[in-house]
């Protein structure tokens, strides 16, 4: 298993929901997703994600509905409301902000 | 934001499948890590083990998913909370008047709870104590009629095969000498194995064991835990200690546990063969000396029902064997679970208490909820602008609620406190029914029921006037728009329940204080003034059981003779009368079978009662009871002379008619078949009715008989004097003690005293009825002008109006008095139909409380006395009373709406 990693809470929240901005998911796809595109940097702990995934519920950021997964198995299918793609856009733009902010102050030593 | 809530309450309510998908969702994803390890090229048990490794404990994950379930509950309740509370504290005056109602509702409903908790819920505290039962055996109703039991019934009784221990008990009263002074114990009479059955271990030293009840044993004594506390100071070393009691020594081998004492509170305990008459040959061998109380315990694993066959079956069989004792048409035995049995006279006046507390609770409700809708028209603004704001409306109905349930859980917790302040009198005034008095405290349960009836009260409250309206922004946000009268019509039907609620209440109320006064006001029959009473007791071994009886008779008679003369000799003291009770005294002289001379009883019909009682020469002088024929006794009627005896006015009415009964003769009859009747006593004269008990409102039948020819061992004493209390009972210990060193006085009483604690039962319940009718009166009186103050505001617009095009004053009065006056009507209506409705469905509790039986609590008590339950007086009295109540209450309003200045009302639009 790769090093645990650490990403801060509200990191995590931003990347479950670019990661639905397209398609509904379930739990497993999501993860898998996360890690295909960091390239296998970033692997999601499930001791993180399912809690998460239960805030961002109760939050009315995302809504969850079973179906038929890919292999035809029931499974819980992860989509963005209208306010968790508001708030996706949102923390999108926070989280350019704040890495362009720590860039500079990088480059700048 | 409606998804939020769904979530939330679906957390609350729908937690197992929640859990359920929490379940699915997790092994779906372990399943994937399965298959692609698999897909890697590792073996599937292999593949397995790797998933769950990097999956970590699936309960830990569970664990922190359930937290964001929760922590979000709270997070929004808290929130709630938090607005309602700073909400409130902007209207103290108005959040104090709700929790004070609240409070008075909760803290009378809490009060009264803990005492059906403590007397009627609780399990017993002994070790099983379900299984214990006491054993009723008689004629058709065992319990009511039940004739007691003999030792050698309780040998019969030890057959039935499901029952694991069957043991006995009888009361008695003994001195213990070798004291400083002589001290009268109340004594248990126990089997050995009495504390074994009941599952009771000594605190100190040991309880009985079967060899000390053999016949001849050296007597052993138990302390009862508050005896030994209250006369040896919590002393351990009191175990081995010897006294002297009765005849013989006796020496205490143990110390009870502080559990309570059932059937009743006793001193000491002696086993069976240490009691003088318990153990005499004569009462072990007559099958008809029935003075025992007999429990039993049924074997773990038996059913109620099988003991109760089996005991059916002895019952049966004890018939068939000895027809001529059991010559009942229906003979039967019963086991009665010990906890009913203790609470059996006490239940029915418990529930009418708790059903009224109940009703007093109905109408805090309303009035509460009508305060709260009338304080939602006030907030419609700030409601409307929550709503236009995006509040939706199971949010706004959620906040609602939570504010309603701040209020309730503020005046539960007050009322807790009041209830907690009247502990006390509670226990003081279940004592006098029941034995189970002393466990009443507030537990848990207590604790939990009165959680549960706040927060029930709270949502009902609040749930009113929460749905009762629509949350329309538009209107309501226009400036000057009239606001709509939705709330009216709910508000008005709020008040006609409240009315009529408080009709029934005080209906009740007013039975029960028109029973009251008419026994207050009852005429006993004799004085009570400057009387001062007490027992006197003779050790039992002055005069031992072998000497002959025509001999231990006249030395009885001698000894209280002498007694009595010391008493006369008191300076202060005007008379001085004695005999075996007094009136009004909780021992009540038993009925006996008797028959006239000449007039034998019919065979097979029922013997005519009388009860015999014994009495000084002084007696009826004394007691002020006057003498309306015939002659009092005479020093001359000693044992010796012939047998006379005095009956009383309703004897001679009842058995005699327009016979003369002076000079006619009477004698007692046997009430075992082959006993010997009691001697020929010549009727000497007739003395006026007193009442035994204040509850019965006909006399008993009596006569009496002079204690020189019936002396007994223990007596009672009444004396005429001036003297302060204080002086008299210490002269008269002196006196005691100049007569007997071994005679102790105890009882002291003045009949004044006896008289108010004879009524204090009956008076404490109808001053709690009364009290909760009161309350509930106020709080309707309050409610009625609440809401006509409040409509009157309203339409303070209208009222401009009418008056401008010329309305009189009296006639905007009228108006609004009327409209006061059609709710009150209604209610009464309903309270009326109500009521009559209730007293027919409760009147078998009010009137036929279950028959007096043998047993040392009090009889029920029958809550009406010489009053109907449709009494007309009542029933008007109250109408006009509540009439008169809610018109006063109109009357504020009213007379605001009267003075309305046209023209300031119709400006202000």
């Amino acid at each position: 298993m790769a090093p645990k990693s650490d990403l801060l809470q509200g990191t995590l929240d931003l990347l479950i929901l670019r990661t639905l901005s397209g398609e509904p998911m379930h739990g497993w796809g999501i993860s898998q997703r996360i890690q295909q595109l960091s390239k296998d940097v970033l692997q999601v702990n499930q001791g993180s994600l399912y809690p998460a995934l239960h805030r961002l519920e109760q939050q009315g950021l995302i809504e969850a509905e079973w179906g038929a997964s890919e292999n035809n198995r029931q499974a819980k299918f992860y989509q963005l409301t209208r306010e968790g793609r508001r708030q996706l856009a949102e923390e999108t733009k926070n989280w350019e902000r704040l890495s362009s902010a720590v860039a500079r102050v990088l480059a700048g030593l | 934001m409606i998804r939020h809530l769904a979530v939330r309450v679906a957390s609350l309510f729908k937690r197992e499948r929640m859990e359920r998908e929490l379940d699915a969702e997790l092994r779906y994803h372990i399943d994937m890590l399965v298959e692609q390890n698999v897909a890697r090229g590792m073996t599937p048990d292999a593949a397995r083990r790797e998933a769950m490794r990097v999956f970590g404990t699936m309960d830990a994950v569970k664990d922190d998913v359930r937290d964001r379930w929760l922590s979000r509950f709270f997070q929004v309740g808290a929130q709630d909370v938090r607005y309602g509370v700073r909400n409130l504290r902007r209207n103290p005056g108005f959040a104090l008047v709700v929790i004070v109602t609240m409070a008075l509702g909760i803290g009378a409903n809490t009060a009264i709870f803990s005492v059906v908790n403590g007397v009627l819920l609780r399990p017993l505290p002994y070790q099983d104590g379900d299984k214990l039962v006491v054993l009723h055996h008689g004629q058709g109703d065992p319990v009511a009629n039940d004739l007691g039991f003999s030792p050698k019934e309780m040998d019969d009784y030890r057959q039935a095969r499901s029952l694991s221990g069957v043991v006995e008990f009888h009361n008695m009263f003994f001195n213990l000498l070798g004291r400083a002074e002589a001290e009268r114990l109340s004594t248990g009479v126990v089997s050995a194995n009495y504390f074994d059955v009941l599952g009771v271990k000594p605190l100190h030293g040991r309880t009985f064991v079967a060899a000390d009840d053999a016949p001849g044993a050296p007597a052993v004594l138990v302390l009862s835990n508050k005896y030994w506390k209250r006369s040896f100071g919590g002393d351990p070393s009191v175990v081995g200690k010897v006294f002297r009691m009765n005849d013989k020594p006796h020496t205490v081998i143990g110390v009870m546990p502080p559990v309570p004492q059932y059937p009743l509170e006793v001193d000491i305990y002696m086993p069976s063969s240490a009691c003088p008459f318990r153990s005499a040959q004569s009462t072990i061998e007559n099958r008809s000396a029935r003075m025992l109380t007999a429990f039993a315990r049924v074997s773990p694993e038996v059913a109620m029902s099988k003991s109760q066959a089996d005991l059916e079956l002895v019952a049966n069989q004890l018939q068939l064997q000895y027809k001529d004792f059991y010559p009942h048409s229906e003979f039967r035995a019963l086991g009665v679970p010990l906890k009913d049995d203790l609470t059996r006279n006490f239940k029915s006046t418990l529930w009418i208490l708790l059903g009224t507390a109940g009703f007093v609770l109905l109408i805090v409700c309303a009035s509460i909820a009508n305060l709260l809708l009338a304080r939602m028209v006030r907030r419609e603004r700030e409601i409307s602008v929550r709503a236009a704001l995006g509040a939706t409306r199971s949010r706004l109905l959620r906040q609602l609620l939570t504010e309603s349930l701040v209020l309730a859980v503020c005046g539960g917790v007050l009322g807790l406190v009041l209830s907690a302040f009247s502990l006390t009198l509670l226990v003081n005034f279940a004592a006098r029914f029941t034995e189970r008095a002393h466990e009443i405290t507030i537990d848990t349960t207590v604790l939990l029921f009165t959680l549960g009836v706040s927060v029930m009260t709270g949502l009902v409250f609040g749930s009113i006037p929460a749905f009762s309206r629509r949350v329309d922004v538009a209107p309501a946000l226009r400036e000057g728009t009239r606001t709509t009268h939705a709330g009216q019509a709910v508000r008005s039907a709020l008040i006609v329940a409240q009315v009529s609620a408080s009709f029934m209440l005080l209906i009740a109320a007013g039975l029960t204080l028109r029973s009251l006064m008419k026994v207050q006001n009852l005429d006993p029959g004799f004085k009570t003034e400057n009387l001062l009473t007490f027992r006197a007791d003779m050790s039992f071994d002055k005069i031992p059981l072998t000497v002959p009886q025509p001999e231990a008779r006249q030395r009885r008679s001698i000894y209280w003779t002498d007694f009595e003369e010391r008493l006369k000799a008191i300076s202060g003291v005007i008379s001085v009368g004695g005999g075996g009770t007094f009136p009004l005294n909780e021992t009540n002289p038993f009925p006996n079978g008797f028959e006239r001379e000449f007039h034998p009883a019919v065979p097979g019909s029922p013997q005519p009662q009388i009860a015999f009682r014994v009495a000084t020469a002084d007696y009826f002088k004394t007691l002020s009871q006057p003498l309306v024929a015939g002659r009092p006794f005479a020093a001359t009627d000693d044992a010796g002379a012939p047998r006379v005896g005095i009956i009383n006015q309703s004897a001679a009415r009842k058995f005699w008619g327009t016979d003369p009964p002076i000079g006619s003769r009477i004698r007692g009859l046997p009430s075992r078949p082959g006993g010997q009747p009691g001697p020929w006593t010549t009727i000497v004269g007739v003395v006026a009715d007193v009442y035994q008990q204040l509850d019965q409102l006909t006399p008993l039948d009596e006569v009496y008989v002079p204690v020189r020819q019936v002396p007994q061992f223990g007596t009672t004493w009444v004396l005429h004097t001036q003297l302060s209390v204080e002086a008299a009972i210490a002269l008269i210990k002196a006196a005691a003690h100049a007569h007997d060193t071994d005679l102790p006085v105890s009882n002291f009483r003045t009949l004044a005293e006896v008289r108010s604690t004879a009524l204090a039962p009956r008076r404490i319940v109808v001053s709690l009825i009364g009290m909760f009718g009161l309350l509930a009166l106020v709080i309707t009186a309050a409610g009625i002008a609440g809401v006509i103050a409040f409509s009157v505001n309203q339409r303070t617009h209208e009222f401009g109006i009418r008056m401008a095009l010329g309305a009189p004053r009296a006639g905007v009065l009228s108006m609004v008095l009327k409209e006061g006056l059609v709710l009150v009507s209604a209610g009464l209506a309903l309270g009326l139909f109500g009521a009559l409705v209730l007293m027919r469905v409760l009147g078998a509790m009010i009137f036929d409380a279950p028959a007096v039986a043998a047993g040392p609590a009090m009889p029920p008590l029958k809550l009406l006395v010489d009053t109907t339950t449709t009494d007309a007086l009542t029933y008007i009295g109250v109408a006009l009373c509540l009439i008169v109540v809610a018109l006063i209450a109109c009357l504020m309003p009213a007379k605001r709406a009267a003075s309305v200045d046209p023209m300031v009302a119709l400006r202000a639009q």
